[in-house]
């Protein structure tokens, strides 16, 4: 392999682990960054997600379709778990730690009774490699990859160019006053958290080609999110999530040139945690 | 789950009807006031036997092959009149696929239920934890997994004289085929495995084998559990231009990393040779990813042993018509039918009589072929199969077609201070 193809092929892998894993911490990034809730059930709402999706193409609806299901499924959980509980906590952030670690552990144990513990297999929708002649990539990734790269761009348009986003941003800069000005604090609240969910679960559905659906599948996602957004910065949706991915996802493949992959992984979290010493808000924020 | 409930009660009705039974029986003879009829009354009562089985938490489904194995061979032996005259009676003890819970099921299957003999376990860690409370207690423990084989540092989990072991070691289930997999597929190994001891030994014992056989080791890499990402690890694998991806990742991490490969149209170049992934996770990559791989191991559903069928009849029997085993249920069942011949054989049940009575059997009724019992090491000299993944398989039965079969592979010699 020359130079610049391996250069390039290095390169193409950083951009999809980048993105595959800004797809999973997408959802997060809402709720933890937007609201403040430190939602441990985020690894179990991709697994419900990643569930979903396997069901429902059991059972012969096309993937497309089961994925957007997947989404709309755990939105309606996440705006259930929203209304009966989490509404209730917001300004308790301990509180709702544990609360959705309980979820997280319910969540596991129900997917457990109802489907048993063996790992399925979904089927990647798109099997041919593509080769770009230079590079060969595998087609469904770089699929996931454009869907998440368009996702975060749509999430931070309505962020950033709508009314609806003006009023998500008043209430997180200061909630009284936005209170005052007419602002639905309790209503953007729970907006932002069904969206966030809901991206979750479709992160879970899209996710379950790449690794097998299981009950404890979300996990692997789980840390890695949390690390993501506070890389990124809380609270910074767009670049924020790109950057926090690429450090802790996409890097590993530049390092791994010089090193083993283990090394490599032992490298980023290293780095991690000296850019957290000296940028204790994440790299994008300046507070 | 439900299924799993089902066998758990069902098991407690039938251990509490005998014990209802025997309670009778001992009530009466009280009644005669004669202590000899009670002795008598309770000898040839049943041969109770513990089997430590993860029937709940992460290993359910697993779990409930390797107990049914055993159980079936124990209803095969009862339906014949049992041992000695006597039935033999399983006490199941549950460890929720937490090793930390094996000690607590073995010491009350020994010290409360009383067992006479116990088997079970399933990962190398459980073993470890229930050895010394056998070896305290001084019971036989019967041990049906693969895995890295004794070396005497590790002692009581192995080289313990109360432990026999029914799975294949690496000297069983890799060497007989390196030159096969050599001849038919290029010299180039990269080794890559999941980072813990089973595939760092097996690895490492089979390093200087590969190379007498003319093959070279082009890489190695290990990875923790739960890796999501594997592109670098490839791009390791393809620079090193492997023929073979000798290959012992487990769990998630393997299908993680075999939808990788296959989706990146790299499967074509390098073959997998795994000695980990059998029915259970087969079945969960997929027909597609796994298609054309290699397997290896002492039994697959899909072997052409004519003992075999009736093996599976049966299975299906028990467990269902589309339930799937693995080569887990095969040294279970082994087990039990080899402990009842060595009662037979020894004419009692003490632990001595079985250990002696399991030293140098043969037994000709495995559904992998013919098995013996080595008498030093107390390891199970067993039939090897390679066996290649079926293109577009549909279920566990056909999806191996057999590649490279070896009748009887010796194991080498424990490290241990023989004989045991």
């Amino acid at each position: 392999m020359d130079a610049l193809s391996l250069a390039v092929s290095v390169a193409m892998d950083a951009v999809l682990v980048t993105l595959v894993l800004a797809m999973a911490a997408l959802g997060l990034a809402l709720i933890y960054g937007l609201i403040g809730v430190i939602n441990l059930g985020h690894g179990a709402m991709l697994t419900i997600g990643a569930y979903v999706t396997w069901a429902t193409t059991h059972a012969g609806i096309p993937f497309a379709a089961a994925v957007i299901l997947a989404a709309l499924a755990v939105a309606l959980i996440g705006l259930a778990f929203e209304h009966f509980v989490v509404r209730h906590f917001y300004d308790q952030p301990f509180e709702t730690l544990l609360i959705t670690w309980g979820f997280f552990m319910i969540t596991t144990e129900v997917i457990k009774i109802i489907f048993g513990t063996t790992m399925h297999p979904v089927t990647s929708p798109v099997t041919t490699p593509l080769d770009l002649g230079i590079a060969v990539l595998p087609a469904y990734r770089v699929l996931v990859a454009g869907i998440s790269l368009t996702l975060i761009f749509l999430v931070a348009a309505v962020f950033y160019r709508t009314g609806l986003g003006v009023q998500i941003r008043a209430v997180i800069q200061n909630r009284e006053v936005a209170g005052l000005m007419g602002v639905n604090i309790g209503r953007m609240y729970k907006l932002v958290f069904v969206v966030g969910c809901g991206l979750a679960g479709l992160a879970g559905g899209l996710l379950a080609p790449i690794l097998s659906v299981g009950p404890y599948m979300g996990n692997i996602y789980l840390v890695r999110s949390f690390f993501v957004v506070i890389m990124g910065g809380v609270g910074q949706i767009l670049g924020g999530t790109i950057v926090g991915s690429f450090l802790i996802g996409g890097s590993e493949t530049i390092f791994a040139l010089f090193s083993s992959q283990v090394f490599a992984q032992t490298i980023v979290f290293g780095l991690a945690i000296v850019v957290l010493r000296f940028r204790p808000h994440g790299i994008l924020n300046r507070r | 789950m439900t299924e799993s409930k089902k066998t758990k009660q069902a098991g407690i009705t039938r251990r509490s009807v005998i014990k209802g039974l025997s309670t009778a029986a001992g009530a009466g003879a009280v009644a005669l006031a004669a202590p000899g009829i009670v002795r008598r009354v309770s000898a040839a009562g049943p041969i109770r036997i513990g089997v430590i089985s993860p029937l709940s938490g992460d290993w359910t489904i697993v779990g409930k092959a390797h107990f049914t194995g055993f159980k079936m061979a124990t209803d095969e032996i009862n339906a014949k009149g049992g041992v000695l005259g006597r039935k033999f009676e399983l006490i199941a003890g549950d460890y929720k696929s937490d090793s930390r819970l094996v000690v607590e099921q073995a010491n009350r299957l020994i010290r409360q239920e009383k067992v006479d003999f116990v088997a079970g376990t399933m990962s190398s860690a459980d073993r470890n934890a229930a050895a010394p409370v056998v070896t305290k207690t001084d019971k036989i423990l019967l041990y049906p997994t693969f895995y890295e084989g004794q070396e005497k540092e590790y002692f009581p989990g192995v080289c313990n004289k109360n432990l026999f072991m029914f799975g294949p070691v690496p000297s069983q289930q890799v060497f007989p085929h390196l030159d096969y997999m050599i001849k038919t597929h290029g010299k180039k190994f990269f080794m890559l495995g999941s980072d813990y001891a089973w595939p760092r030994v097996t690895n490492q014992v089979t390093k200087p084998k590969l190379a007498a056989a003319g093959g070279e080791v082009v890489g190695e890499v290990y990875t923790p559990f739960n890796t999501p990402q594997y592109e670098s690890v490839l791009r390791q694998i393809r620079a090193s231009g492997a023929n073979v991806i000798f290959y012992s990742l487990v769990g998630p991490d393997s299908i993680t990393f075999r939808n990788l490969l296959q989706a990146s149209g790299a499967h074509k170049d390098h073959v997998i040779w795994t000695v980990g992934d059998e029915e259970f996770l087969t079945t969960a990559l997929g027909p597609d990813v796994s298609a054309g791989d290699y397997a290896s191991f002492d039994y697959f559903m899909s072997i052409k042993h004519p003992n075999n069928k009736k093996f599976l009849d049966t299975y299906r029997a028990e467990a269902g018509p589309d339930a799937v085993l693995n080569t887990v249920a095969a040294g279970m069942y082994n087990a039990a039918h080899m402990a009842a011949m060595a009662i037979e054989k020894s004419g009692e049940v003490s632990t001595d009589a079985l250990r002696e009575g399991l030293k140098g059997l043969t037994f000709d009724g495995a559904p992998q072929g013919s098995v013996h019992m080595r008498a030093d090491d107390h390891q199970l000299v067993l039939p090897s199969y390679l066996m290649r993944v079926r293109k577009g398989w549909t279920s566990a039965e056909d999806m191996f077609e057999q590649a490279h079969v070896v009748e009887r592979a010796e194991p080498s010699p424990a490290n241990c201070d023989l004989p045991l």
